[in-house]
């Protein structure tokens, strides 16, 4: 029984609730928008990673640089395009 | 056929690699699509004309159901594959139905909470805000449903075959789309629900 | 939607056009039928996984949209011609413009690239298929079916008509509620799907399947080009796919993304569209380069000059391609920091392109250079193209562009960067490598003549428009008063027009007379030219080489012919090939008629339709083909043959 549940499954497994309900407090508690998003995007990349390198085997791959140029580009890419339409359709008009 | 009989069976062959890789870089174009949807929400999202805004229609309640049952289904999921890699058939079988059932539980409240929405006048065609709401939410269950029917007929595949280079590599290609969907729905977790409780 | 709308009616040109759709159908039917060539084409082409086939019908669908096109860009400047022409409504000449544009753009200049690609990477980079021939054949039948689908929509139900970028609220259901836009969001959404699959395919072929020793940095520099364009692919294509999906949600399911009241953001539609939409140009320029560095190379008999920097220039301007977009909406409004920025990195895109010029010129410093067809069509390119790019500098200038923003100015400046950029290089390619294919070299002198035709004509054709631009001519304007002064250039424009549709005529004869006359090249390396493709016989046996070649250096099969060292060492062994399949076509198909079916708003179709795609994609998961195995005697037979010798 215990060789099918991993200590590392586990531990993620665990942490990922943990990290979950750290990004609830959130709105249990009064903070300021900037300190939420903080703690909101702290917990979401790190809750990425958990599942990154624990459950999908990211770093076992032979082709590991081209995973993660792979990753880094589309992240950039998304990223790119998340502030970009932000800044160009919001914050643009915004800024004197 | 050249098998490298270090590595785990789902990439013993050179196919079975080349897939592999080619999966991951599906999932880099499957980020960006994602991005942009969430592009379009957090442009549109304070744009309720005169519909209700996220405040009035979000729930807590189901929507941490929903993040319990999708996360618990990515470790099972994780396990799946573990037990896989140990040639253990039975309880890698067992796994991938309690990912598969914690799926279509998520899926059921997911469509529970439309049908809410819905009840309370909160429709596609009501605002900018719940159009983009809807169809990121949309394009995210959508993407549970497809892995439902896959992870479904991978069952199929398995129980009749067993664990061969093919359904192994097939197994651990559904194991990446599996986790990728639980990662997509943190992030409309933090930044459509909780931040728009915020 | 009432019946008597199903059918474009009312204008004698749609007819003339239904009639010929319905006679040339039946010809091909009665022809096939007629020589029983039925079982050969479902055999050898609809089935195939083969990369060369699959290329071959990816160029042929292109230089038919090539002509498609053409066609659409004639009748414009038919009707500009002259002021106060009658020859088309303003309804038809919006159709004509927005087709034109999105034909010419997804459905010649990419299936031809694409086309040209799936030809050479394999062979290039000594592989003998792509990574998942399967998957091949599904991205260029996917690609058929948005193909077919645009082009029905001019006699059934109406063509897109608010431009190739369809802007909101133009394009919305309010304005434009014919199902053309329809058409335009779900004929693009298949291609597109196809097109990412490819993107997928390619980068895990060159990732992975290059001959032992080729490393990154001596890969040739065309698949250097088709690498970075297919993570430009990659990247870029879900943001069209999701921009498409919105669009359809508003047209049809009554969506506000894109409205003008409930909170919708009309320019949001813009944004989205030029953030797939620019990289989108790189795309289809990128591999031109790749074309031009190869063919540059090879007849001036010297290395490409500053391999290296031609790399690093291109991953740049891959980078860079995802910065710029919002340059093509300038005058929206947002602001000098926004204008300010993509002002900034527009600019900063000429840099790297101007190191790959200089580089070309370079290469050609000193070489013995050969004038063959490709070549002019590569030298042509650095002088015409710079005036493209000069011009967009000019463009790129967010204050300045206030003047020149949706003039004719414009129209000129693409045309300048996409004609001799990308159709020149893909025409150039295609005299290059047809050898290749088809084991014969099109004729050269006939070849030289349809160049000049074109080369000469394109200038006389797009150069007034600089200055038409200038004097404040907007596009996409239907007509013209006598009073503007227009006239004298624009009928110049029409001349040009019509000299270059008469050099693609003489291309196509150039093309006929060679499958005809030509005389057959035995070598395998017509040109002397320097990568693996040529090692191979032409034309190239299924799977490509018999022997994988072992790489040590740049230009593996200049340096065997100089050193008189072998590629291949060794004995045949049994090769592994795939089987071919019917399910791709059957899958393209079906995704034809499920679109046909969204298109028209026919839910119960459509849901039957996409059930069936779900049930093929679960046919071929269950599906257990492991290929077959090409004997050793067979190749031995195959190569001999092929090398012309005698057994």
């Amino acid at each position: 029984m215990k060789k099918l549940f991993p200590i590392q499954h586990v531990m993620g497994y665990l942490f990922s609730l943990i990290l979950s309900v750290v990004a609830l407090s959130v709105i249990l508690w009064d903070m300021s928008v900037a300190l939420g998003l903080t703690i909101l995007l702290i917990c979401a990349a790190v809750q990425m990673s958990v599942q990154l390198f624990m459950f999908m085997h990211i770093g076992e791959n032979k082709s590991k640089t081209a995973l993660y140029t792979n990753l880094g580009y589309a992240l950039l890419v998304g990223l790119i395009t998340i502030f970009g339409t932000l800044f160009t359709m919001i914050w643009g008009y915004q800024i004197k | 056929m050249k098998l490298d009989n270090t590595l785990p069976m789902e990439y013993r062959s050179e196919e079975n690699s080349n897939r592999i890789l080619g999966f991951w870089l599906f999932l880099g174009a499957e980020i960006v699509l994602f991005s942009t949807l969430f592009a379009v929400y957090l442009t549109l999202w304070t744009r309720t004309g005169s519909g209700p805004d996220a405040k009035e229609i979000f729930e807590i309640g189901p929507v941490l159901i929903e993040t319990f049952l999708l996360l618990t289904s990515s470790f099972t999921c994780g396990l799946a594959v573990h037990s896989m890699r140990l040639g253990l058939k039975k309880p890698s079988m067992v796994f991938f139905g309690i990912t598969l059932l914690l799926g279509l539980g998520f899926l059921g409240v997911e469509i529970m909470e439309f049908v809410t929405y819905v009840n309370e006048g909160a429709t596609l065609q009501t605002s900018a805000f719940l159009s983009s709401l809807f169809v990121l939410l949309g394009t995210h269950g959508l993407h549970v449903l497809m892995g439902l029917l896959w992870g479904g007929g991978l069952m199929l595949q398995i129980r009749r075959e067993g664990y061969t280079l093919e359904t192994s590599n097939k197994s651990f290609i559904f194991s990446l789309y599996w986790h990728f969907l639980d990662v997509v729905w943190i992030f409309i977790f933090s930044f459509v629900y909780l931040k728009g409780l915020m | 939607m009432k019946w008597d709308e199903f059918f474009v009616t009312g204008e004698p040109m749609i007819y003339g056009a239904m009639a010929s759709i319905v006679l040339a159908s039946l010809a091909i039917v009665v022809g096939l039928t007629y020589f029983k060539k039925w079982g050969y084409l479902w055999r050898e082409w609809l089935t195939t996984v083969d990369h060369k086939k699959i290329g071959i019908m990816y160029i042929i669908a292109a230089l038919l949209m090539l002509f498609r096109g053409g066609m659409d860009g004639l009748l414009m400047r038919a009707q500009l011609a002259i002021p106060e022409n009658g020859l088309l409504d303003a309804q038809h000449y919006n159709e004509i413009f927005t087709t034109h544009g999105l034909i010419m753009i997804l459905f010649m200049a990419m299936p031809f690239v694409i086309g040209l690609m799936n030809v050479v990477i394999p062979l290039q980079i000594g592989a003998r298929d792509v990574a998942f021939p399967r998957l091949n054949a599904v991205s260029f039948w996917l690609f058929f079916a948005g193909a077919m689908l645009l082009n029905i929509s001019f006699v059934i139900g109406g063509s897109p008509d608010a431009g190739w970028t369809a802007y909101f609220p133009l394009a919305s259901i309010e304005l434009s509620p014919t199902v053309g836009n329809n058409y335009y969001s779900i004929a693009l959404q298949i291609a597109g799907i196809g097109t990412l699959l490819t993107s997928v395919n390619f980068l895990v072929t060159i990732l992975k399947m290059r001959a032992p020793g080729m490393k990154l940095m001596r890969m040739p520099m065309f698949t250097w080009s088709v690498l970075i364009t297919n993570v430009i692919i990659l990247f870029a294509f879900p943001v069209l796919t999701v921009s498409l999906a919105l669009m359809m949600f508003d047209r049809m399911f009554g969506a506000q993304f894109f409205t003008m009241a409930n909170g919708g953001m009309d320019m949001l539609w813009a944004n989205l569209f030029w953030v797939w939409g620019h990289p989108e140009v790189y795309i289809v320029i990128l591999p031109a380069f790749g074309i031009y560095s190869e063919i540059i190379s090879t007849f001036s008999r010297k290395n490409l000059y500053g391999y290296k920097s031609m790399v690093y220039s291109m991953v740049i301007i891959s980078l860079l391609s995802f910065l710029v977009w919002a340059h093509h909406f300038y005058t929206m409004g947002h602001g000098v920091t926004v204008n300010g920025f993509f002002s900034i990195s527009t600019m900063a895109i000429a840099v790297p392109t101007g190191v790959k010029i200089f580089n070309w010129l370079f290469t050609l410093r000193k070489g013995k250079i050969e004038f063959t067809t490709p070549m002019l069509y590569s030298l042509a390119f650095i002088p015409i193209f710079t005036i493209g790019g000069v011009t967009g500098v000019m463009l790129a200038m967010a204050s300045a562009d206030y003047q020149y923003h949706n003039t004719m100015f414009l129209v000129a400046h693409f045309h300048y960067v996409l004609i001799p950029g990308t159709v020149f290089a893909v025409l150039a390619g295609f005299y290059y490598w047809f050898p290749k294919l088809f084991g014969f070299r099109l004729n050269d002198k006939q070849g030289k003549r349809a160049f000049w035709l074109i080369a000469v004509s394109f200038n006389v054709t797009f150069l007034p428009l600089f200055f038409l631009g200038l004097k404040g001519m907007t596009r996409r304007t239907f007509t013209y008063s006598a009073e503007t002064g227009f006239g004298p250039l624009n009928m110049l424009a029409s001349i040009g027009a019509v000299g270059l549709a008469l050099g693609f005529v003489y291309l196509v004869y150039n093309i006929y007379w060679s499958f005809r006359y030509a005389p057959r090249d035995t070598t395998g390396d017509p040109w002397d030219a320097r990568t693996l493709e040529w090692s191979t016989p032409s034309p190239v046996p299924e799977y490509n080489f018999a022997l994988i070649p072992k790489v040590d250096g740049l230009d593996p099969f200049w340096n065997s012919k100089k050193t008189g060292q072998p590629l291949t060492e060794g004995e045949y062994e049994e090769i592994h090939m795939p089987n071919n399949s019917g399910q791709p076509f059957i899958l393209g198909m079906i995704f034809m008629a499920f679109g046909f079916c969204m298109v028209f708003s026919w839910w119960v179709p459509s849901i039957v339709f996409g059930i069936g795609i779900v049930i093929m994609l679960a046919v071929r998961s269950f599906e257990r083909d492991h290929g077959r195995h090409i004997s050793v005697k067979e190749i031995k037979e195959t190569e001999q043959r092929l090398r012309g010798e005698q057994s």
